[in-house]
C-alpha cells in the first residue's frame, strides 16, 4: 500500500488557523541532504522541483522531522484544542 | 498555596500511573491531556509486562481492555529469500502470563479513566504549552496564558517531549536518542489468527525480526504481534542509521517487511486498518537527562526509559513504574512540604532501587549490540549460507559445519576473529 493509501486511512482534526510545525524555508534552500523527506513517516515533507514542499496537514506528530532536521530549519509545538491525528487502535 | 498538590502532564501510561497512585493516597492531582480521548495520539508495538501495575489496579489482568496473552515468542532473521528463527512456546505462560499485546488507544483510555475514577481530576485536549517557573523553580504549567499551580509537576509528556525541551530541562533529542517506528494495524478475523498461528483462545503470538533484507541496506528491526481479530506488524529503524544510508525513505521499510517471503503469508487477506509512526526511545543509559529539579520529575519515555535488547522491546512497563515511583517520592516528601531540587533527587535514588534505573545502567551501551554491524549486516547472511548448505541436497559431499561456517563468514566479509570479538561483545551486553 502507498503511504498517500496509508495517510488516507487516518483522521485528522485539522487546526486551520495553527500550524504547529513551521520551517524555515531560507534555511532548506540550501540544505544539503533533504533528510526529512526520508525520514518523515507521514511524507510530509517532499521536494517538488529541487525545493522543499511542506504541509503540516498529514502530520502524526512523531517528532521525527525535529530531530532529523539537523541545520535547525524545523520548529515544532504540540498542536492545541485536540487537533492533529486521531488514531483508533495506536 | 498551590492550587495542586501535583499536575500530571499526560495521561500515557506512566502519567496515569503516577495520577493512580497519587489520587487514590487522596491527592489533590490534576491530569492533563492534549489528546481527547487521552490515548488516541498514542502508539506502542505494543506488547505490554503490566506487572507493576499489580501495585495500583489489583485486578488488571481480568479488567484491563488487553488482547491476547504471549504465548508464542520468535526471534528471526529475515534474509530476501530466508528466515532463521528461534521459536519459544512455553505452556508456563498459561498461568504465569509475560506479557499482553495491547492497543494504546483502548489500554490508555482505560487507564486515564482510572485515575479519574481513582479522584484525579482529568483534563482531555488540553495542551500544556510549558512549564510555569518562579525564581528558577517549577511552580506549575501553563497554558494559553494561564498560570495552573502545582507543588510538584511530574511531567509524563512521552517519547517527543516538548514541554521538557521547550522549558529549558532537558536537551533535545539527537539521532543517537531514537529510532522512527513505523506500524499498520491489519484487520484479519479472530479463527485465521489462531490457524494461522497456532494458537486458540486468548493465546497470543509475539515476534522480532532483524530485517537483514532491505534495499540500499538500511538497518531495521520488525516486529508482528497478534491481537484479537488484528495483527500489529510494523518497523524500528535507528536514526542514526536511516541517517548514514541517506536513500530510504521511512515509510517504504515496513511496505518491504509486510511482503517478505515469510511474513506475507501470516497476513494475506487481511485489510490495512490503521497507519502510525511514533518515536521511540532507543538511545538507552546516554539518553537519560536530569530527572528531577526544583519542583518537577521527568518519567516515562520523556525520560528516556526504555529497554530493547533484540529479544524483548519494553517501554509502558519502565513508564508504569517510574510513574508510581514519582508519585510515592511527592507523599513521601508531602510531611516536609520541600519539594527542592536536593529534596526531588530522592526520586533517582528510589527509582534505582528498581529495575528500571538498575536495567538502564546495567545494559549501559545495549543500543549499540541491537542496532550493531554484527546483527544487522553479517548475522542473517552468515546464518542464512549455513542453513542452506546443511539443508539443501545438491549430489556434493557433506561439509564439516565449521568448513560451512568459515566460508559463509568471508562470503559475509568478516573475519574470524572480528566474528568472535563482536560476538563475545555482544554476549557481554546482552
Amino acid at each position: 500500500m502507498k503511504i498517500e493509501d496509508r495517510l488516507s486511512l487516518l483522521n485528522y482534526k485539522t487546526d486551520k488557523s495553527f500550524a504547529h510545525i513551521t520551517v524555515d524555508h531560507n534555511i532548506c534552500e540550501t540544505c544539503p541532504d533533504n533528510f526529512c523527506t526520508y525520514a518523515c513517516p507521514a511524507k510530509c515533507y517532499t521536494l517538488i522541483e529541487g525545493k522543499l514542499n511542506f504541509k503540516y496537514e498529514d502530520c502524526v506528530e512523531c517528532g521525527t522531522c525535529v530531530v532529523a532536521c539537523s541545520h535547525g530549519s524545523v520548529s515544532w509545538n504540540n498542536v492545541k484544542g485536540a487537533h492533529g491525528v486521531k488514531y483508533k487502535y495506536g | 498555596m498551590s492550587e495542586f498538590d501535583v499536575i500530571v502532564v499526560g495521561a500515557g501510561p506512566a502519567g496515569s500511573s503516577a495520577a493512580i497512585r497519587l489520587a487514590s493516597k487522596k491527592m489533590n492531582v490534576l491530569l492533563v491531556e492534549k489528546s481527547d480521548p487521552p490515548g488516541t495520539k498514542n502508539v506502542s508495538g505494543g506488547v505490554l509486562w503490566g506487572h507493576e501495575l499489580d501495585n495500583i489496579i489489583p485486578d488488571w489482568e481480568k479488567t484491563a481492555p488487553v488482547e491476547r496473552y504471549i504465548r508464542s515468542k520468535t526471534v528471526g532473521f529475515l534474509t530476501e529469500d530466508s528466515s532463521i528463527n528461534i521459536d519459544f512456546r512455553s505452556r508456563k505462560f498459561d498461568e504465569n502470563k509475560s506479557g499482553y499485546t495491547v492497543l494504546r488507544v483502548k489500554l490508555d483510555q482505560w487507564l486515564a479513566k482510572k485515575a479519574s475514577e481513582s479522584g484525579a481530576m482529568l483534563v482531555n485536549g488540553v495542551t500544556v504549552d510549558r512549564l510555569a517557573m518562579k525564581d528558577g523553580k517549577v511552580i506549575g504549567v501553563e497554558q494559553d496564558g494561564d498560570t495552573i499551580t502545582a507543588d510538584t509537576v511530574i511531567l509524563a509528556e512521552g517519547a517527543n517531549p516538548r514541554v521538557a525541551i521547550q522549558s529549558g530541562i532537558r536537551e533535545p533529542l539527537k539521532d543517537h536518542d531514537v529510532a522512527i517506528g513505523v506500524k499498520e494495524v491489519i484487520k484479519l478475523p479472530e479463527e485465521k489468527i489462531n490457524e494461522r498461528f497456532n494458537l486458540r483462545g486468548k493465546e497470543g503470538f509475539a515476534g522480532e525480526y532483524v530485517l537483514g533484507f532491505l534495499k540500499g541496506g538500511v538497518e531495521a528491526g520488525g516486529f508482528l504481534y497478534t491481537n484479537k481479530d488484528s495483527i500489529s506488524l510494523g518497523a524500528v529503524i535507528f536514526m542514526e542509521h536511516l541517517r548514514s544510508n541517506g536513500n530510504t525513505h521511512s515509510f517504504d521499510i515496513i511496505e518491504q517487511f509486510n511482503s517478505h517471503p515469510s511474513i506475507a503469508p501470516l497476513i494475506e487477506g487481511g485489510k490495512i486498518d490503521e497507519y502510525s509512526a511514533h518515536m521511540v526511545q532507543e538511545g538507552g543509559y546516554g539518553s537519560i537527562p536530569k530527572l528531577f529539579g526544583d519542583g518537577y520529575m521527568i518519567a516515562g519515555d520523556a525520560a528516556g526509559f526504555s529497554f530493547s535488547n533484540g529479544l524483548v522491546l519494553q517501554g509502558m512497563n519502565y513508564a508504569i513504574q517510574s510513574g508510581i515511583t514519582a508519585a510515592d517520592t511527592f507523599m513521601e516528601l508531602k510531611e516536609k512540604g520541600n519539594y527542592s531540587d536536593s529534596a526531588l533527587s530522592l526520586y533517582q535514588e528510589k527509582l534505582q532501587k528498581t529495575f528500571v534505573m538498575q536495567d538502564m545502567e546495567n545494559f549501559k551501551g545495549i543500543e549499540n549490540v541491537t542496532w550493531g554491524n554484527l546483527i544487522h549486516q553479517h548475522l542473517p547472511g552468515i546464518l542464512e549460507s549455513v542453513m542452506l548448505e546443511i539443508f539443501m541436497e545438491n549430489g556434493t559431499p557433506k561439509r564439516h559445519m565449521y568448513k560451512i561456517l568459515m566460508d559463509a563468514m568471508k562470503k559475509e566479509k568478516i573475519s574470524s576473529s572480528k566474528m568472535i570479538s563482536e560476538s563475545f561483545k555482544m554476549i557481554r551486553r546482552l
